[in-house]
């Protein structure tokens, strides 16, 4: 990042030397931003400015002098360069392309800059004029089009893919920009969608394509009718939709693999810096350190065609080698919209032969990714980004289809997720984790994210989505009679603990959230198995394992009852909620009702004061059948995911920060795009 | 003509008596097996059997003298031979006709001879038939006029030949032999053309044969093969690509300075080149003609499409591709023709290639699953699987079904493939891409099958148990009355919103009555459902094949048809194959033409003897596909995953002893294992371990690879000595020494052995002529086909037949080295 800038104040710097000698272009500029007009003494004043080298610099440094007043009174001019920047885009003449496109970035950037306060509809009116506005955004959007699915450089199509990055965010907020209301109307979604279905197109500008279409979507999303929402979520042409899934996991595996070098980096590091100091207590510090600037317009782009596109679930089981352990040259900084150059694994038509290559998919890239995201929720771009992982894995979670290949037998990988160095934790080795139905990977990653964020900060939102997508997996294995084979004590424990927790910080969570509605989620959970773990067991020794643990940890249900009931008979806020919880228990309590007197009775009667787990399950072994349970309705139903009304707001504030993300990039980059004028020059 | 009808006024009086020798030959045989025919027919005429035998004998005499007259010649001898067996071919060219023919010269011998000039008229009129066919055939005038030429300079013995190449009982197996044993161009030239008049997949079976004459023998028999080959390449793309791999793989074994200009390397390249075209395409496909116009019409658009998707590209969706224009096939008409299906053969064997590289077993696997997903892309393209029964195009490739098969060092896997039958694979419109994504609309949510039972049954098949439970504490707090439903607030957005909540909640609620389950039944059942299902096998990460192949075909198939975006279409079939790729499978499909052979004359002389051929297919001489035999897994995996004896297995499979399930799959196994015993004895199959021999479903035992037969046997360390491989665990499962179904098996092979014998020459000829020209280990030494037609023991009597059927099972029984074998095995490769 840092590299970039350097490069970009190095070349500012270079053009500003030539200031005092009043370039031509300099010269015409001043023109348009006179109140004549520049062609009335030379008729071919237009035709000469784009064949000039534009000076980005002076041009925008002009218009953010200008005020909206100021600008009014030379609208006709800007009016008119807008109008034969546009004309200039049909030019065959390659170099007035690309002085058109990058004029046009720095008048919109330069217009807005001054004028934020300044509404929609008057910024049209200074570009283009109210009466043409129309026509000249249909030519715009009509010549972006051509370029981008023409025959043209690929330098031309990057650049055209950064005005309309531009366009799209020049507005903090994606849906006061009122420009996009033409963009609405003259689509370019097929553009996009041929940039993502052939191959070098996508490889050079894939990343652009997706994060340009991520924000269209969030164009007044919930206010009216969107069409790029429409359009994307009948997509089903298997190419296009494959490009996507592509691009999303090379954007995502880039940030996973350079996670990794980072980690490695500051492993050596701290493994010198336990050398030299006992007892240690910086592995929090170390982990800080490695944090990798989250990027999470890739994941809305993630987000919305799993959200919108039905047809985009199959692509998340599209197998493919591990892109990020593939040749590692140095790659750019996935945050900034340039497209990263190692993209094209898939694109030979052979798979790359490598024996230490794992098969990779988009999903497991994702939950790789989601793991590494979720070690650390303490800043909110980390928030955020965990919190739309959920969201994302919810929407899969529910997906029948998603459902079936991650519970497929014959589908099996290794997934290594990232675990937070704990202390009281030793680092699992990577090696031993066996290759497992994906569903596995999900649960693991669940429970890990449970288990390691019980912390004051306590994040009740991304709780209660983490127990639900356990719930909605459960459900499905229960509706289909899947048998996984998973090692369902560790997420039992979990969630005991999770318990544990809550009622021993009951005070001060009470006092921010609703704590009974994630409490009677677990304990539902532990009701599904109960009542239903015939159905989805892998055997019947988990079932006894289950009443194992479940009277083990009595002392937790106790508490929770305890709770749950003196909240639910004194008449506070929380007393519905808590009565909730206190139905729910009733499979629990009879359990431990019943056990614990039996389990005593048999230490009593053979002598024995601490029972071996052994004999523990001997002992429910020989006493179900004298214990009735309860069967309870809706175990197996959950609410289906909805971005409204409940996630709107999150999303608008999401969008915003992408957008300034983006917009800082793509300026960045506009600037530092002079070679690619020196391409063109050159070619001319 | 003319030549021919001169020829064929004595030849078909003469016929006709020899017909009646054939029948009367057909008499005598009626003390064997083929007295079942007639006695079984439905003609009202009874036959003196007394009568018949003696108007037999007469003729036979008549025959014998006329025999030893004339023949010299060593065709005449094979002559003579063939006409003593010609009751066989009969039955086997007419097939059904035969038995209504048979009551008819029944009536000869007893009514006298007022048919007999009726039966001759239609007899001769056949050949006849088949000639006015062959003559306008391109090239073959000439040479039918040689023969005819020769054949009369000497034409006494010729024309017991001709007779007996223009009878109806001339079979495709003797006009084989005729051209791999006469050294008469004449006879070689005439067998050439007759392969016209036989149908093609009985030309097919002999194919290997032809080829390795071809390539191997004297100019003579590839003059007389190749316008037939031609003739057949041009007429299907399926026939072509055979012809070019066999030629291939059969030449391999030339040196390679010879291999270059020999004709088998020639005639190959004529094939791959293309140049074999059907010469009137056009006027054969009139709806095809008129589409070059029309530029995207249908049946362009697909062959267009074969090309590309099967050399490299995707071929993107139509309406992406608004400003790209594709002029660069278009006007390309024919050279794809064979190209789609290389290029899918190619790959596949790419893909095994590139298995081999990697070392462990799950690394292949999913390396296999993401190579085929790839392929995936490519299809449905005018592609096909050889092994298949039917014309059919290639769809998809379900990846995630594909597993890696054991072998040490090699990749064979097995892939499962599903096609859409058509009408001819050729001509018929490739199937257009449903993309993955489709199968959403098909099964959505809604259509989910719903496996778990509802809250009804819940409640209604767990007995409802009072509430028995002494503790009270649990429950006092309890108003059941008050207890609340937990429904989620918001459920009304869609429709797949409401079939979320699957039925029994709804109709729980009606019934307000609180539902006691008991703890004891969850757990039960649990545990039920877990034994309930004993035949699946553990998944094993060293052992992928093993679970995969353990499941029920059937329940395979629907699995996978549901799974398909293709599996809507009625037309839709789902085939398997195993693809191996740096192994030789020229021996395999020699054996399979034995099995082949055995089987038809086994079934031929109804022996209940039960073998299962899979068909091969050679790509070259280190690849090719194998099919494979469906719902059997060895007995190595059975074991290893029952931890069972082999009976015990079977006993938990089938059910007790006295099940007729178990009766019935016992009966099987003692089949099975007596057709390949038999089998392993006359080919010397070696390299018997048990995961070499599969078992199936319906309790036979299936034996495959053939990689060790006849002269080769493994490294050489004389091991396995015994005939054939026959534990004591196989003598459990049929019942002990001492049982019936024991002896059933002797009797078995015995009946067996004789029936081989019988037709020894039909087995040894398929060895024969592919021993021409042959590196393979199994001609190694001279003695190969002089010890082959020893082990049929064509002196010997039937009572000595016996003797020896018991010493080889009491040999095997007894051996030793059997067992060491497999504990050898066991030591080297982990086979149980």
């Amino acid at each position: 990042m840092a590299q970039v800038e350097k490069k970009a104040g190095l070349l500012r710097k270079s053009s500003a030397s030539k200031k005092p000698l009043k370039e031509k272009v300099v010269l015409m500029y001043d023109e348009i931003f006179a109140k004549d007009d520049p062609a009335k003494n030379n008729p071919r004043f237009w035709e000469e400015l784009f064949l000039m080298r534009v000076n980005l610099e002076y041009l925008e440094g002009k218009l953010e002098s200008l005020d909206g007043d100021d600008l009014m009174k030379i609208k006709d001019n800007v009016n008119s360069l807008f109008h034969h920047c546009i004309q200039a885009l049909g030019e065959e003449h390659q170099i007035k392309v690309v002085n058109a496109l990058q004029t046009l970035c720095a008048l919109l950037w330069g217009v807005h800059q001054k004028n934020k306060s300044t509404s929609g509809f008057d910024i049209i009116n200074m570009l283009m004029g109210f009466d043409k506005a129309e026509l000249r955004m249909k030519d715009l959007m009509e010549s972006l089009d051509t370029l981008l699915c023409g025959e043209g450089s690929e330098s031309l199509k990057s650049l055209c893919l950064k005005l309309l990055l531009c366009l799209v965010t020049v507005t903090d907020n994606i849906s006061q920009n009122s420009i996009l209301e033409y963009v609405m109307i003259n689509s370019i979604f097929e553009a996009i969608l041929q940039i993502l279905s052939t191959d070098p197109s996508r490889r050079q500008h894939g990343y652009d394509a997706v994060v340009l279409l991520a924000l269209l979507v969030n164009y007044r999303k919930y206010e009216s009718v969107n069409p790029y929402i429409v359009k994307l979520s009948i997509i089903d042409d298997e190419t296009t939709l494959n490009g996507m899934g592509l691009v999303l996991s090379q954007a995502l595996s880039e940030y996973n693999r350079q996670y990794r070098d980072k980690e490695e980096e500051n492993q050596g590091g701290f493994f010198s810096a336990i050398t030299n100091m006992v007892g240690s207590m910086f592995i929090s510090d170390a982990d800080e350190k490695i944090s990798v600037q989250t990027n999470e317009a890739v994941l809305l782009a993630l987000y919305e065609a799993v959200h919108l596109n039905r047809n985009f679930i199959t692509v998340l089981a599209q197998s493919h080698p591990e892109i990020g352990m593939m040749s590692t040259p140095t790659t750019p900084v996935p945050t900034t919209p340039t497209t990263p150059s190692s993209m094209d694994v898939m694109n030979s038509a052979e798979l790359p032969l490598d024996p230490n290559l794992q098969t990779s998919n988009l999903l497991i890239t994702f939950l790789k990714y989601s793991s590494i995201v979720m070690q650390d929720t303490k800043d909110e771009h980390r928030l955020n980004s965990a919190k739309l992982c959920l969201i994302i894995l919810s929407c899969i979670a529910e997906d029948q289809y998603a459902n079936s290949f991650l519970h497929d037998d014959n589908m099996n990988f290794r997934v290594n997720l990232h675990r937070m160095p704990m202390r009281h934790r030793k680092k699992a080795a990577d090696k031993n984790i066996p290759s497992r139905p994906l569903a596995c990977a999900v649960l693991d990653l669940m429970v890990e994210f449970i288990v390691t964020h019980m912390m004051k900060e306590f994040p009740m939102d991304l709780y209660m989505r983490c127990v639900q997508v356990v719930h909605k997996l459960i459900c499905y294995q229960k509706k289909c009679r899947v048998r996984l084979h998973y090692t369902w004590r560790e997420l039992w424990s979990a969630l005991i603990n999770l318990l544990k927790f809550l009622m021993s910080n009951e005070t001060t969570l009470l006092s921010k959230y609703n704590i009974f509605q994630l409490a009677l989620q677990v304990v539902n959970l532990f009701n599904m198995f109960i009542t239903y773990g015939d159905t989805f067991l892998p055997t019947p020794n988990s079932y006894d394992e289950l009443y194992y643990e479940i009277v083990r940890m009595h002392q937790v249900f106790d508490n929770l009852y305890c709770m749950v009931l003196r909240l639910s008979t004194n008449t506070g806020q929380w007393k519905e909620a808590a009565s909730k919880v206190t139905h729910a228990l009733v499979n629990v309590r009879a359990i431990i009702n019943h056990f614990n007197p039996k389990i005593e009775s048999y230490a009593a009667v053979n002598h024995i004061s601490q029972l071996s787990e052994d004999q523990v399950l001997e002992v429910v072994r020989s006493n179900y059948d004298t214990l009735t349970l309860k069967l309870q309705d809706g175990l197996d139903q959950y609410e289906r995911y909805s971005e409204q009304p409940k996630e709107a707001a999150f999303f608008k504030e999401l969008v915003r920060s992408i957008s300034l993300n983006v917009r800082k990039n793509v300026s960045l980059n506009t600037l530092s795009q002079d070679f690619l004028l020196k391409e063109f020059s050159s070619i001319s | 003509m003319g030549d021919a009808d001169v020829d064929q006024a004595p030849a078909a009086s003469e016929a006709d008596l020899h017909e009646s020798s054939a029948d009367s030959d057909k008499g005598l045989h009626t003390e064997g097996n083929c007295l079942g025919v007639i006695s079984e027919g439905t003609c009202e005429l009874v036959i003196d059997p007394d009568v018949a035998l003696k108007a037999c004998q007469e003729v036979l005499e008549k025959v014998k003298m006329m025999h030893t007259g004339v023949s010299t010649e060593e065709d005449d001898v094979h002559c003579s031979d063939h006409l003593e067996h010609m009751d066989i071919h009969d039955e086997l060219v007419n097939g059904e006709t035969c038995d209504t023919h048979k009551t008819e010269k029944s009536n000869v011998y007893t009514d006298g001879n007022s048919i007999n000039s009726k039966l001759r008229h239609s007899k001769a009129s056949a050949p006849s038939k088949i000639r006015e066919e062959e003559e306008p055939l391109p090239g073959s005038c000439n040479t039918v006029k040689n023969v005819r030429r020769r054949q009369k300079n000497n034409s006494a013995k010729q024309s017991w030949l001709l007779r007996l190449f223009e009878s109806k009982l001339f079979d495709i197996s003797m006009a084989i032999s005729y051209l791999y044993n006469s050294k008469e161009p004449g006879v070689q030239a005439y067998i050439g053309n007759r392969l016209f008049s036989f149908r093609n997949e009985e030309v097919d079976f002999y194919l290997p044969q032809l080829l390795n004459m071809y390539i191997h023998m004297d100019e003579d028999v590839g003059d007389a093969i190749k316008p037939y080959i031609v003739h057949r390449c041009r007429q299907s793309i399926n026939f072509s690509l055979q012809c070019a791999w066999l030629l291939g793989a059969y030449s391999s074994d030339m040196h390679i300075s010879t291999q270059r200009h020999s004709r088998g390397t020639k005639l190959r390249k004529v094939i791959l080149s293309d140049e074999l075209k059907p010469a009137q395409r056009k006027k054969d496909l009139p709806p095809i003609a008129p589409a070059p116009e029309l530029g995207l019409s249908p049946s362009k658009r697909t062959h267009q499409r074969s090309k590309s998707d099967a050399t490299v590209s995707i071929s993107l969706s139509n309406n992406l591709k608004r400003t790209a224009s594709n002029p660069k096939v278009e006007n390309q008409d024919e050279p794809v023709r064979l190209a789609p299906q290389r290029e899918f053969i190619k790959s596949l064997m790419g893909i095994g290639k590139r298995l081999a590289t990697l070392p462990t077993k799950e690394q292949k696997t999913q390396r296999l699953i993401s190579e085929l997903s790839l392929l995936n892309h490519k299809l449905p393209a005018r592609v096909w699987l050889p092994t298949a029964g039917f014309d059919h195009h290639v769809v998809r490739v379900p990846h995630t079904q594909a597993v890696v098969l054991n072998s040490k060092d090699k990749a064979p896997y097995l892939i499962y493939v599903e096609v859409l039958e058509c009408e001819n694979f050729e001509t018929s419109n490739v199937p257009v891409r449903i993309p993955e994504t489709r199968i959403r609309s098909t099964r959505s949510v809604e259509n989910l099958p719903e496996c778990g039972i509802t809250h009804e049954q819940r409640a209604s098949s767990f007995t409802t148990v009072p509430n028995y439970d002494n503790d009270d504490e649990a429950w006092s707090v309890d108003d059941i009355g008050e207890l609340q439903v937990e429904l989620p607030e918001v459920h009304t957005n869609s429709c797949d919103n409401i079939s979320q909540f699957s039925v029994d909640s709804i109709t729980s609620q009606e019934s307000k009555e609180p539902v006691f389950i008991a703890a004891g039944d969850i757990r039960r059942r649990l545990s039920e459902q877990l034994a309930h299902t004993p035949t699946t096998f553990r998944r094993d990460p060293e052992d992928p094949s093993a679970v995969a192949l353990k499941e029920p075909w059937q329940e395979k198939v629907r699995r996978i048809r549901e799974g398909s975006p293709y599996g809507h279409l009625p037309n839709w079939r789902l085939l398997s194959v195993i693809v191996k790729c740096g192994d030789d499978l020229r021996q395999e499909l020699l054996a399979f033409q034995v099995l082949k052979q055995l089987l038809a004359i086994w079934e031929q002389e109804r022996v209940p003897l039960w073998i299962k051929p899979y068909k091969i297919l050679v790509i070259s001489s280190d690849s090719g596909m194998i099919e494979p035999v469906v719902n059997a897994v060895s007995i190595h995996q059975v074991k290893k995953q029952s931890q069972l004896s082999l009976l015990d297995y079977f006993l938990q499979e089938h059910g007790n002893y006295t099940t007729e399930a178990f009766l019935t799959a016992q009966r099987n196994f003692v089949q099975s294992c007596a057709g390949y015993c038999l089998v392993c004895y006359l080919l010397q199959v070696k390299d018997r371990h048990n995961g070499n021999i599969l078992l199936d479903a319906e309790g036979h035992i299936i034996h495959i690879d053939f990689g060790f037969i006849l002269s080769s046997s493994p490294r050489n360390l004389g091991f396995e000595t015994s005939a054939f491989k026959l534990t004591s665990e196989f003598v459990d499962v049929m019942g002990g020494l001492d049982g019936d179904m024991f002896n059933y098996f002797k009797m078995l092979m015995l009946q067996g052995l004789i029936a081989a014998r019988k037709h020894m020459e039909k087995v040894v000829q398929i060895v024969e002529i592919m021993q021409q020209g042959s590196q393979l280990p199994c001609f190694h030494g001279s003695s190969t086909i002089r010890n082959l037609k020893e082990r049929f023991h064509m002196n010997m009597t039937e009572e000595q037949l016996q003797m020896l059927v018991d010493q080889m099972v009491d040999g095997s029984m007894r051996s030793i080295t059997t067992k060491l074998y497999d504990g050898f095995q066991y030591l080297t490769n982990g086979i149980m």
